[in-house]
């Protein structure tokens, strides 16, 4: 058994470094216009993986989070045009407003049923904006804040040959996927889907509800500011568009498309939808409109998305948005006792 | 600042606009959630398909029918878009376990695809539509315009044919019984899986109304519904949901409030002043001013 296990941890090894040696080199070759798409894909991937924690882990209606991508957006580029601060601290600042601004909607989210909060969330990141609109002495109204600068090292500007922000942003997902993925294994995840699957018994059990709805929304927008930040970095311009319909839709459809409460599916999700829609970017409109119905034909036909059909299909243990799965039928399937009586011990793996 | 009548009368009449504007969607909104108890985030995008309609049936550029074609055309057309539209986003997912949040991404992508569609349709350009009437009356010295005065008047009109049509016709009846009983209506012979769709449909031309009134004071363009149906959503939950009551009159009162923050705080902290009175309201009453558990 000891070999066996020798072996495929030596496969997993082998496999995480070809990994990292295809992400090292993989900018060096690629043209600029991949190396831009890839960019925005792991940016991308990185705003939809963590609304899952929210939409698809803890069920609650959120749509609020278009709304901490563009604040982090906005506030790294308003510290570095208008206060000439650098934008690695812009970036830190950007979590920082990301964080209290999610924090501070949680609270009425929290107390409130399920459409309240999405019609909340929803109302939330549409003043918003409209604020942002209204300071255009300090925000550029609606043309957007212009000027935003790139990254830099020294005399390094990462924009330069964009090759730096493709690391910048492969290490960025991978911290951020590393996080989500400790996050919703840990007490704390499990808690999240134990609320959203059966409320009234987790917090017979002693799940404190209002505590991990209130942790949920602030987890999920502390990579999501960052990415914000480094995005309008990224394009050197924070705009309105970032709280409009066509970029939730874009991030919804990674979401939906990769599958909820699978993270992994988010993120394969973001990367191809990115690809997707930036390969249909001359036909301007109809992009969103592709993208639009995509979403649609997803959730008639895939509703656990296409990462919990595979899933589905070779487990037989997919995720899927809230409340989409019979309880009543998984409880009662006899194989679970089985499996539990054949092992000895219920623990549980993962 | 001194507060003289002039400036009382300026507030009261954009706050009564803007109130009676909020009536008209948000009354179409809440018949929706009533009935089917799911929220219909394109009915923005219904709004602004109504004001298109009506321009391209009216204006010289489209059609060139006139005011005459292009007000009953766009309300028979929207009217039959919002039974299409619950045929494509919503009654594929009706009696899913979830349908309400399946239904509002369905419906935010319904609105993207219209939005956009829209603009590839029409171009970007700003149209604007004609007026019915053009001019201004005075009271107490002050000029209030006839499109105002018209939206002012139209939307109360409206709102009580909707409530006469809820009230006597034999399908606003099957609409009521369905939103109180789902089975028993079944049981006296009510066809709910036919009061799904024209209750949309209602909801549709409401929108469509909204939106011909508005294209009458703003340029038309295709993210013309998103401020509106945000205001409607607020309303929604401040005059408390599935209540129509409730929700007309929280319509003029966060018009009034709009229109008075706007005066005072200058127009720019409107929105702060708006969200500020809805987190205090799901604070204080969640239901909302007249709503039900």
């Amino acid at each position: 058994m000891k070999r066996v296990r020798d072996s495929i941890s030596k496969f997993r090894l082998a496999v995480y470094i070809a990994g990292l040696i295809v992400f090292i080199i993989f900018p060096l070759v690629a043209d600029e216009y991949i190396r831009h798409i890839a960019i925005l894909g792991m940016l991308f991937a990185v705003i939809a993986s963590n609304w899952d924690l929210t939409l698809g882990y803890a069920g609650l209606f959120n749509f609020a989070h278009g709304a901490f991508f563009g604040l982090g957006a906005y506030t790294s580029g308003i510290l570095a045009v208008r206060l000439g601060l650098s934008p690695w601290i812009g970036i830190l600042a950007g979590v920082g407003v990301a964080v209290i601004v999610s924090a501070v909607v949680s609270i009425p989210a929290i107390r409130l049923r399920g459409i309240y909060v999405a019609l909340i969330t929803f109302a939330f990141s549409q003043l918003s904006v409209l604020l942002i609109v209204s300071q255009h002495t300090i925000t550029g109204g609606l043309q957007g804040l212009v000027g935003v600068p790139s990254l830099s090292i020294g005399d390094f500007r990462f924009r330069d040959s964009r090759v730096a922000y493709f690391y910048l942003a492969g290490v960025f997902l991978l911290l951020s996927t590393l996080f989500l993925r400790r996050l919703v294994n840990s007490d704390f995840g499990l808690s999240l889907v134990a609320l959203r699957d059966f409320e009234e018994y987790a917090i017979s059990r002693g799940v404190p509800l209002s505590r991990q709805r209130f942790l949920s929304f602030v987890y999920s927008s502390i990579f999501t500011g960052a990415a914000g930040a480094i995005f309008a970095h990224y394009l050197l311009i924070a705009s309105p568009e970032f709280f409009g319909f066509s970029f939730n839709t874009l991030f919804l459809s990674m979401l939906l498309v990769g599958g909820t409460a699978t993270i992994y599916g988010p993120i394969v999700a973001g990367i191809a939808l990115t690809y997707l829609s930036e390969l249909l970017a001359s036909l301007g409109p109809i992009r969103f409109m592709v993208v639009s119905v995509l979403i649609i034909l997803t959730m008639r036909f895939f509703p656990k998305g296409l990462w919990g059909l595979i899933n589905g299909r070779f487990t037989k243990r997919g995720s899927a948005l809230p409340q989409f799965t019979d309880r009543a039928e998984d409880a009662s399937q006899p194989a679970e006792i089985d499996t539990i009586q054949s092992q000895g011990s219920p623990s549980v793996e993962n | 600042m001194t507060i003289d009548f002039e400036r009382i009368i300026a507030i009261l009449v954009s706050g009564l606009v803007s109130g009676s504007l909020y009536a008209l969607m948000a009354s179409g909104l809440s018949l929706v959630w009533g009935t089917l108890g799911m929220f219909n985030f394109a009915h923005g995008a219904l709004v602004m398909l109504g004001a298109y309609a009506a321009w391209y049936f009216s204006n010289p550029a489209g059609l060139g029918g006139g005011l005459l074609l292009g007000i009953p055309a766009a309300i028979v057309l929207i009217g039959v878009g919002g039974y299409v539209l619950y045929v494509l986003l919503v009654k594929p997912f009706v009696g899913r376990p979830g349908a309400d949040l399946i239904v509002i991404i369905t419906t935010i992508a319904g609105a993207t695809f219209l939005q956009n569609g829209v603009q590839v349709v029409f171009g970007p350009r700003y149209k604007q539509l004609a007026r019915v009437l053009t001019g201004e009356v005075r009271f107490f010295n002050t000029a209030v315009g006839f499109q105002d005065l018209i939206v002012i008047l139209v939307a109360p009109t409206m709102l009580l044919l909707l409530a006469l049509f809820l009230k006597r016709s034999k399908l606003g009846l099957a609409i009521r019984a369905v939103e109180q009983n789902y089975d028993s209506a079944q049981l006296v012979g009510i066809n709910a899986g036919q009061v799904y769709p024209l209750t949309f449909a209602v909801s549709a031309i409401l929108a469509a109304i909204a939106g011909i009134l508005l294209g009458g004071l703003f340029f038309i363009l295709p993210t013309m519904g998103s401020e509106p149906l945000l205001r409607a959503f607020i309303v929604v939950v401040f005059g408390g949901l599935g209540s129509l009551p409730g929700t007309i009159i929280g319509a003029y009162i966060i018009g009034l409030i709009e229109s008075i923050s706007g005066f005072f705080l200058t127009l720019y902290w409107a929105p702060v002043v708006l969200f500020a009175v809805l987190i205090f309201v799901m604070i204080v009453r969640p239901t909302g001013l007249m709503g039900r558990e």
